[in-house]
């Protein structure tokens, strides 16, 4: 390919899969300009990704009550009273149907960790808590984001409280827990 | 049932990228070598049952169906399994029941994965998109978003572990660590061979409280295959069968609130008595001379010691500080490197594990040969805090 030629191929990628022209050069530049040899394996930029417009199910309240008023909720076995949080319609082991409950939003942490190493989505926010935490009232643990200046304040049993986002998306991000002052 | 035997394997090495191979090509080089090392052609295979985990590492939606095409395998029934890091153990607990069923006489079970192809165009490097991937696995609205990966699962069972008992201590992860490392050294397919100490993996750079960059298991791209046969067709084809005299497998509640608690993998514990039960193994270290335990973290090798019975809930540590796992132990475990040592080629790990326990049962593995070795266990485990466990014991023909 001629300097035209490369130009016109990372600018069409780059547009296609939002690949900056920068790194497409770093990665492509001796492939196109011809410096690799024909039998040489050949390596492409490619993408997968589907759009969705995704029910909840009847997890459905679950996320509106987090983002029109900052309330966590349970949802209660009808037979057994086990209190699932993460909520479910069913209680998977009486098979009946539960009932919402509201909860504090206070807890406990029941594990956690330092994360210093991550994926490519969450890499920027190295290091950072993740923990499984107790909520008050609930008798399921739910992994959660912790947002803490010092990730040497946490540890197993530390007291926990749930924060809501000024900008709610009816997402299981709409808050995060810090320690109980 | 029918007994069932391992008459034909083949691996590939394992190693960080194979850039000059597809998934279907890798895979075509573990199912010729096991054919070659069975003495058949691919017309006297009957069925095949394929271990492909992630669907994003290989860019494409049922892979099994292409890889069944390139093996030119077309008309003869096949499945595909996917049970997270345990898929490769899955596969062998499917194809032993094919077999044993007597739907089957001679089934392929081959897992093959290539994650390496994964790539984050910003770092310049793989692995943080390879970490994305998989967090696609994680349930999508509840965990996914909190930014979990793999390791920090199992580093928050270990934690709860330590809490518990005292142990694993860093220490002691970091001999596990240096055994596998040496484990591999003297194994040629080996991704991670290397001679290190206690302190190199203590003063390694941090990934998730506890573990440090070599407690881990490296991503690894690589194919492997064994192939069963009835005990008729197993006696036709060879003399030196090696027997699957075990199978246990267990599925964990995958949302850790439906657990009694965090610090033990339960569905470990239950898939190894249902292997035991099944092989009539009643003291484990006593009657295995060697196993293979998923060790994708050097913690998680220790709580498999507990899980496996080597010893009691709680003493797991006590086993690497006695030296007990060491190649010239009383049970020698990953003497292949295991994931640590040898690699991660996720579909393929638990039948590389399979074949490598399977050498030492036919008295082909070298210089890392387990003297008079007749039985042996193997141990895949897989998803979020150990969701799916399977276990097989193989026996020599000997034995």
């Amino acid at each position: 390919m001629n300097e035209q030629e490369r130009e016109k191929w990372y600018q069409y990628h780059e547009a296609k899969y939002g690949i900056p022209v920068e790194y497409l050069k770093r990665e492509y530049e001796a492939e196109l300009s011809g410096q690799v040899p024909m039998d040489q394996p050949l390596e492409i930029p490619d993408k997968m990704e589907v759009f969705f417009k995704y029910s909840l199910g009847r997890q459905s309240r679950f996320f509106r009550e987090i983002r029109e008023n900052k309330t966590i909720y349970g949802a209660r076995c009808t037979q057994c009273g086990k209190v699932y949080c993460p909520p479910r319609d069913h209680c998977s082991l009486c098979y009946v149907p539960t009932e919402w409950l509201p909860l504090e939003g206070t807890g406990t942490i029941k594990a956690c960790t330092v994360q210093y190493f991550t994926t490519s989505a969450f890499i920027k926010k190295v290091p950072f808590i993740c923990a499984y935490i107790q909520l008050d009232g609930s008798d399921f643990v739910m992994m959660t984001n912790m947002e803490v200046d010092d990730v040497s304040q946490i540890k197993v049993g530390t007291r926990v409280k749930a924060y809501f986002r000024e900008e709610r998306h009816g997402a299981i991000t709409d808050f995060y827990f810090r320690p109980l002052e | 049932m029918r007994k069932v035997g391992i008459v034909g394997m083949g691996t590939t090495k394992f190693k960080a990228r194979w850039v000059d191979k597809t998934y279907y090509e890798l895979a075509f080089d573990a199912a010729k070598m096991a054919m070659e090392d069975a003495g058949i052609d691919r017309t006297r295979i009957d069925c095949a049952v394929y271990g492909i985990y992630n669907d994003f590492f290989q860019r494409q939606y049922q892979p099994d169906a292409f890889v069944h095409d390139y093996l030119g395998l077309g008309l003869k029934p096949m499945v595909r399994v996917n049970s997270g890091g345990a898929t490769g153990g899955a596969a062998m607990r499917i194809g032993y029941s094919e077999v044993a069923s007597g739907l089957y006489d001679v089934c392929l079970v081959l897992g093959v994965e290539k994650c390496n192809d994964c790539f984050n165009y910003e770092s310049g490097v793989t692995t943080p998109e390879v970490l994305r991937a998989i967090l696609y696995t994680a349930d999508m609205t509840y965990d996914n978003p909190a930014g979990r990966t793999a390791a920090s699962g199992f580093a928050l069972a270990v934690i709860a572990h330590l809490e518990k008992y005292g142990n694993p201590t860093e220490e002691q992860m970091a001999k596990v660590s240096v055994k596998n490392h040496l484990n591999a050294t003297k194994n040629p397919i080996a991704q991670s061979p290397k001679v290190i100490t206690v302190e190199d993996v203590l003063n390694s750079r941090k990934i998730v409280e506890p573990f440090k960059f070599y407690d881990n298991c490296l991503y690894s791209e690589g194919s492997s295959a064994v192939i069963l046969a009835s005990e008729e067709v197993a006696r036709e084809l060879t003399d030196n069968p090696v027997w699957i005299t075990g199978v246990g497998a267990s599925v964990d509640y995958v949302m850790p609130g439906n657990r009694p608690n965090l610090y033990t993998f339960e569905s470990s514990r239950v898939a190894a008595q249902s292997a035991y039960k099944m092989a009539g193994v009643k003291d484990p270290v006593r009657e295995l001379d060697l196993a293979e335990l998923h060790d994708a973290f050097s913690g998680t090798e220790i709580m498999a010691y507990e899980d496996c019975f080597f010893c009691e809930e709680g003493q797991g540590g006590r086993l690497i500080d006695e030296g007990t796992v060491l190649p010239d132990g009383r049970i020698p475990v990953n003497v292949s490197g295991g994931l640590i040592g040898c690699g991660h080629a996720v579909g393929a790990t638990g039948i590389m594990q399979t074949y490598e326990v399977a050498l030492h049962m036919r008295g082909e593995a070298g210089e890392r040969q387990v003297k008079n070795a007749r039985r042996g266990l193997v141990q895949s485990i897989g998803g979020t805090l150990c969701t799916w466990t399977i276990c097989l014991v193989l026996e020599g023909d000997k034995s």
